[in-house]
């Protein structure tokens, strides 16, 4: 049997937004084999993927050290321990690697791994010439100019295959939470997860804000209860520390002390997660929790919004109105506190969402075409500049016969 | 059979020249008495050589904490004989194939370990170093491998000086065979009697090969001297001090743009304690040349554990006191001049008649010197004085040359030149000749190097560097007026003393002898990373010829001259520069993957 590589050496949010290329590669061939090169720490996380066979752990910090010792004396035995690490990764040879983020490193991995690469570079590990969604990804992230297709399923055109049609959602992993956390979740409702950082110092929400929105929320919600996840221990202090003491019976603080696969349980037994554009964020969406996204700075919910249906996006607007057709650092004046409360506690739906001065409203679909957003309240449907791009770019493999989910 | 002849016997299957030495010694040096545990230790006088308790735990101690440095192909040399506890157990816990070997000073001592106790097979294992320094030092630089030196301290300290003396032919010999060239970073001061040194430095090493990056920090002089213009003294130091942070943040980016193999910083550089510690956890290799009085200027104890290596120009109480100070590598290394800015040079009348006197003094006005000079002026001759701060020096105003301003090296080279006489008085601040007179100035190498004659006051340090019949010392401030009056007409004596300073210091004092020392010494440490370097071990030609390197990188080295020193970093862009487009080999795949992690390792700022 033909044995695939999927390679993401990127963070925990591209492996998430991983997800859908490799349920699309697993459906255009149930027969094929699927592997899944990863970083080490995400491994518990590419072991929930469905499809997925293997996942190999890409031990980075080994790399650096025999990167540190080559440098100062290069030798033979450098390159023996290299291949010997590569040969306990996968003892056969690949047919085929897609590579799904533009570094060098991956494509150099995947060289090593597989007959044949695939994905953002058309001729080899060295060359230039990116693939036609590589570039379209590259123009993006370069020109800022507004996508409507999901950075997912670019992925799944750097592979070569449609969307899926509907969203995946991880593996059930254990239901069990260690002693002191296995409360989360039990008593109580509704439990909304906040996730406290970022990858990006831009893109945090100040302690002092989620101080307020917690406050607002336990105030609304009497029997509500909050978790603080992330792994940013000390604004998960902080933010502690800020809220009124009649309330921290009522907040759990998980910061720093979960690993990948207690979040995932705690994510489960949220009834909605809240947080800015962060690979937790998606990680919740992945396990079929509703989200709430606040997008700000260089965030845009049509590339990196949560893949699914039902999640609402805050998108900050520019100030010249374009909001997030234009990649700029836009940060809010206001923040959509009291509107992510109501949302939340009074029942409204997500289609009537409030909008907030500063911010617009959109909620996530998912059809052949893949993840999309519409704005609350307006006029369009699903936009159409995504079908004519996967036309475009992908003329051969689209034929029209997914069926959409909304 | 004794011990002593069956410890012989085995020695003798591996040096039976050694063992006719041994049975001449005397022996007796060491007083041999049973140990706690009930083993045989030995003392020195009243010094203990092995412990008193547990002679083998300690040396095995000793034994671990050696081999987790030494390398493969590295051949072990042990500094200290004892009753060789230590070499058994290093012996016995070495790997098979590493060769070991053991410096014997005095063959009393050896006479004395073979007799005390019995030694297994490992005996007949060991390399045997003896006979005189020069000859040791000869037969390690013929063993053909890097050497690893292994000190165990308290047999070692038994004889110092011969060891000294084996490591200092031991550099000379790996000086001359240097095949390999490192990227050295130089980091020069502000500004200060150190700049011109930093820049000696520079182009000595350039000189001998290596590719060195200037971190010249004199550009920000002026920035640096506005500072002086606060009137509160205490916004001065503080400006003055975040500036020099500053600068040494600026050292940091600069050794992250163009990472060297190690970083060379002369005194005064302006690199904190903080940014030494975070550049040495980035694993770069630290060197301080203190070229000043460290009874003068004291902030090398704030940054002695800060450098892997100290250089200093004084001995003794300096290396003991830096060492104390946590500095884990001092040696002495003198001051030195650079013939390419100090040489002899003809000067037409003009020029004569400015710089020219029968005696002269060049240098700043410290006590001493304010104190002394003026006890030197006499009708008998005539006399001029250079340099700067000499404000209030009424007794020297009408000698004092330029009205006391600074003056540059080439000024300096002619005054040297012009003048009968060169009175050379090393900085004091007192009133009288330094009382701790160790180490030799600069002046007193560039001043031989112009061939122009001197009377340098007396420095315990300076027998070591002139002979006599090469530079004419004064020991007291009466001798001067005497010397003066016998050298002034004595041209042809003069003659013979200034030739034969010249010819020394071209032979063995000059910058590009100091920095030949100075990586000898480093590499003789360092001997997997700066000694390999130095050999030319990571030459493409001595790469391609190991035996473990498989063919397809033998191809890869053979795109690289031969003597062409060949990095991780070389050998990926060489691969990118070739490799668009074709179908790379696993070797090639490899390398451009270890060089992207290593790309990231310098993330120094």
């Amino acid at each position: 049997m033909a044995r695939t590589l999927v390679v993401q050496l990127a963070r925990l949010g591209d492996l998430i937004q991983t997800i859908p290329a490799i349920t699309a590669l697993k459906m255009a061939d149930q027969t094929r084999g699927l592997d899944l090169l990863c970083p080490s720490l995400l491994t518990p996380i590419g072991r929930l993927i469905p499809g997925v066979d293997r996942v190999l752990e890409w031990d980075g910090t080994v790399w650096h050290r025999w990167a540190e010792e080559a440098s100062h004396d290069l030798s033979p035995a450098h390159l023996e321990q290299a291949t010997k690490q590569l040969e306990a990764l996968a003892s056969h040879q690949y047919e085929t690697a897609y590579v799904l983020n533009h570094h060098r490193r991956a494509l150099l991995a995947a060289s090593l791994l597989a007959d044949e690469v695939r994905g953002s570079v058309l001729d080899g590990p060295l060359g230039t010439t990116l693939s036609p969604w590589a570039s379209y990804v590259r123009e993006v992230a370069l020109t800022g100019r507004g996508s409507r297709v999901h950075l997912a399923d670019a992925f799944c055109g750097l592979c070569g295959v449609p969307p899926p049609g509907r969203p995946p959602v991880l593996k059930q992993s254990s239901p069990q939470l260690p002693l002191p956390l296995e409360p989360i979740g039990r008593r109580g409702e509704p439990w909304v997860g906040l996730i406290v950082g970022a990858g990006a110092a831009e893109r945090l929400v100040p302690t002092e804000t989620w101080k307020t929105w917690v406050v607002r929320f336990l105030e609304a919600a009497p029997a509500g209860r909050v978790v603080l996840l992330g792994e940013e221990r000390e604004r998960g202090r902080r933010i502690q520390d800020l809220l009124p003491s009649s309330l921290l019976g009522r907040v759990w603080d998980v910061t720093g002390r979960t690993s990948l696969l207690d979040l995932v349980t705690i994510l489960r037994r949220c009834h909605s997660v809240i947080g800015s554009d962060t690979g937790p964020l998606h990680l919740a969406a992945a396990v079929g929790v509703k989200v709430i996204g606040w997008y700000f700075a260089r965030a845009g919910v049509h590339e990196t919004g949560p893949y699914g249906v039902g999640h609402v996006v805050w998108q900050a607007e520019d100030s010249n109105g374009e909001g997030h057709r234009e990649r700029t650092n836009v940060q809010p004046v206001r923040w959509p506190i009291e509107e992510t409360v109501g949302l939340l506690v009074q029942g409204q739906q997500f289609k009537i969402a409030p909008r907030v001065p500063g911010w617009s409203v959109w909620v996530s679909h998912c059809d052949q075409w893949g993840g999309y957003y519409t704005e609350v309240g307006g006029r369009f449907g699903p936009p159409l500049e995504r079908e004519h791009l996967w036309r475009a770019l992908s003329p051969s493999i689209i034929d029209g016969s997914a069926v959409g989910a909304t | 059979m004794s011990h002593g002849s069956e410890n012989l016997e085995k020695l003798g299957r591996r040096d039976s020249a050694l063992v006719e030495a041994v049975r001449s010694a005397a022996g007796s040096v060491l007083s041999l008495t049973p140990s706690r545990e009930g083993s045989v230790t030995a003392k020195y006088g009243d010094r203990w050589v092995h412990s008193s308790y547990d002679p083998r735990k300690e040396a095995r101690v000793w034994a671990d904490a050696q081999l987790k440095e030494w390398k493969d192909q590295e051949i072990g040399v042990v500094f200290g004989v004892g009753l060789l506890y230590h070499v058994e157990s290093l012996a016995l816990l070495k790997p098979d194939g590493r060769r070991l070997a053991v410096i014997v000073p005095d063959v009393s001592v050896l006479k004395d370990a073979l007799g005390a106790r019995p030694l297994g097979p490992w005996l007949e294992t060991i390399e045997w170093i003896w006979g005189k320094p020069a000859d040791m030092a000869r037969h390690l630089a013929d063993l053909g491998n890097p050497l690893r030196f292994m000190t165990y301290a308290s047999a070692a300290s038994l004889h110092e000086a011969v060891h000294r003396e084996v490591e200092a032919s031991l550099r000379q010999m790996v000086a001359v065979r240097q095949g390999g060239y490192l990227r050295i970073a130089v980091v020069g001061p502000i500004y200060g009697g150190s700049l011109p040194i930093a820049r000696y430095v520079t182009a000595a090493l350039e000189s001998l090969g290596h590719h060195v990056i200037w971190i010249d920090h004199s550009v920000h002089h002026t920035s640096y001297e506005r500072f002086n213009s606060y009137r509160d003294v205490r916004h001065r130091l503080t400006m003055q001090g975040r500036f020099a942070e500053i600068l040494s943040l600026d050292t940091v980016a600069r050794l992250a743009d163009d990472p060297p193999d190690l970083v060379l910083a002369v005194a005064q550089a302006p690199l904190t304690a903080g940014v030494l510690d975070h550049v040495r956890k980035k694993k770069f290799l630290t060197v301080m040349w203190f070229v000043e009085n460290y009874r003068h200027l004291t902030y090398w104890r704030q940054l002695a554990s800060g450098y892997d290596y100290w250089f200093v120009l004084q001995q003794g109480d300096c290396v003991e006191a830096l060492r104390k100070a946590g500095a884990a590598h001092v040696h002495y290394l003198p001051m030195a001049a650079n013939p390419q800015a100090f040489y002899p040079c003809s000067l037409t009348e003009t020029e004569r008649r400015e710089y020219g006197a029968d005696v002269s003094f060049v240098g700043a006005g410290y006590q001493n010197r304010r104190a002394l000079l003026p006890r030197w002026l006499s009708p008998e001759w005539t006399f001029k004085l250079w340099g700067n701060e000499w404000e209030g020096a009424a007794d020297l105003a009408s000698v004092l040359q330029r009205r006391g301003s600074r003056i540059d090296t080439e000024t300096c080279r002619k005054v040297f030149n012009a003048t009968t006489i060169n009175l050379n008085l090393h900085s004091y601040n007192g009133p009288s000749l330094d009382p701790q007179a160790d180490f030799v100035n600069p002046r007193t190498f560039e001043l031989a190097a112009c061939g122009a004659f001197q009377l340098t006051d007396d420095r315990s340090l300076l027998p070591e560097l002139f002979t006599d019949q090469e530079v004419v010392r004064f020991r007291s401030p009466d001798e001067v007026p005497h010397l003066i009056r016998r050298w002034l007409h004595d041209h042809e004596a003069r003659r013979a003393v200034v030739e034969a300073a010249r010819r020394r210091v071209l032979a063995h004092h000059t910058y590009r002898h100091r920095m030949e020392e100075l990586l000898a010494v480093i590499g003789l440490r360092q001997p997997d990373r700066i000694g390999a370097i130095l050999r030319g071990d990571r030459n493409a030609g001595a790469l391609a010829a190991r035996a473990e390197t498989p063919p397809e990188l033998e191809t890869l080295l053979d795109r690289f001259p031969r003597d062409q020193r060949v990095e991780l970093k070389d050998m990926a862009d060489e691969i990118r520069t070739k490799g668009a487009g074709r179908r790379l080999a696993r070797e090639e795949l490899l390398i451009l993957l270890l060089d992207s992690y290593r790309s990231e390792t310098r993330d120094l700022v």
